[in-house]
């Protein structure tokens, strides 16, 4: 199984981290009801504009198979929680809720 | 205050399928002096090939309208709603906390056309939901015709957000007067013919954002189809 973690802005879907694409650590854990992100980044232009558009992000988590359909799984951010940690060059992100889908169950 | 945007400087997408002008930053296409107005974040005129569309996706917090001007849209989403619309409808979806959708064109053998428009929400976190209505086109004939409004009724559809969505068809040389409340905003976007505005003349395709102005006529240089958005 291929797990590729993404960040995408929600207005058109830019890619702003995609794991499969960059060689990012990243980690999730339980957080009360919900689940914590927390992504090893240097500071970078991609980290400001995570930051400016926090209110405006996709977070998904994908699951590809070699022998089953991909399961998606979309999280709802916390309002107000996405934060950067310069010193520590660690962005976290909190989501509260999530969707999963298979894209191939919806008729095109 | 009024600031006209035309048609011609307004940027373009071709994805071969998907023939889209933009009037906001929207996907690769980022202008940070053009990320919205108002609480509007996308206008997008779409035109999508016959049986192609937007694959299954999510949204957020986000009051989502797509208003069709030619062809059929379907539009299937996570709650179970499954529609059609065509010329004369409009959908409308609450993001809120979250939904996953498709929008395809239904037909195959004609294309799509449709304006898309975004509008951050009055309330984030809201159970989303999802609303399909009908209103009478023949109603849009020199008048302003509310079509999505957060005032519904049985051919508005309601919208989470403190805002009205007109569409008009205006014969030539007829005038239409437009009062706005203070510290409102109207964004116009010509759809077909051309209208004139607080002295500025409007071609098809071009808008216009309007701010600190209480009372305006509409005047259609030539016979002209519309949408005016009164919003906060």
């Amino acid at each position: 199984m291929k797990q590729t973690f993404l960040i995408k802005h929600a207005v058109g879907g830019r890619s702003f981290i995609d794991s499969s694409k960059h060689d990012i650590k990243y980690e999730v854990s339980s957080q009360g009801e919900g689940w914590l992100f927390t992504i090893d980044v240097p500071h970078s232009d991609i980290v400001e504009e995570i930051l400016a558009l926090k209110d405006e992000l996709n977070v998904f988590m994908f699951q590809e198979y070699e022998d089953k359909p991909t399961l998606k799984t979309w999280y709802y951010v916390e309002n107000g929680s996405v934060r950067y940690d310069k010193e520590q060059g660690r962005l976290t992100i909190a989501a509260s809720s999530c969707i999963e889908y298979y894209p191939h169950e919806y008729s095109t | 205050m009024i600031n006209v945007f035309p048609a011609a400087e307004r940027h373009s997408v071709d994805l071969g399928w998907l023939r889209s002008r933009p009037s906001f930053s929207f996907g690769q296409y980022y202008d940070p002096n053009r990320t919205g107005f108002g609480v509007l974040r996308v206008c997008n005129d779409d035109f999508v090939d016959p049986g192609r569309g937007f694959g299954a996706h999510p949204h957020s917090d986000m009051e989502i309208v797509s208003i069709v001007l030619n062809g059929k849209i379907r539009h299937e989403d996570n709650l179970g709603n499954s529609v059609v619309s065509s010329f004369g409808e409009v959908q409308r979806m609450s993001a809120g906390s979250g939904v996953i959708h498709t929008e395809f064109n239904a037909s195959e053998d004609e294309e799509l056309r449709l304006l898309q428009l975004w509008f951050m929400p009055k309330e984030r976190g809201v159970t989303p939901s999802y609303e399909a209505s009908r209103y009478d086109t023949d109603k849009l004939n020199n008048a302003l015709l509310p079509v999505v409004s957060d005032n519904a009724s049985e051919q508005v559809a309601w919208i989470g957000q403190n805002m009205t969505i007109y569409l008009s068809k205006l014969e030539q040389g007829k005038q239409l007067p437009y009062e706005t409340a203070e510290g409102r905003k109207l964004y116009l976007y010509v759809i077909e013919g051309r209208l004139n505005v607080l002295g500025q003349a409007l071609s098809e395709g071009d808008t216009a954002q309007i701010e600190q102005v209480g009372a305006l006529e509409l005047e259609a240089a030539e016979s002209v189809f519309f949408m005016l958005i009164d919003l906060p």
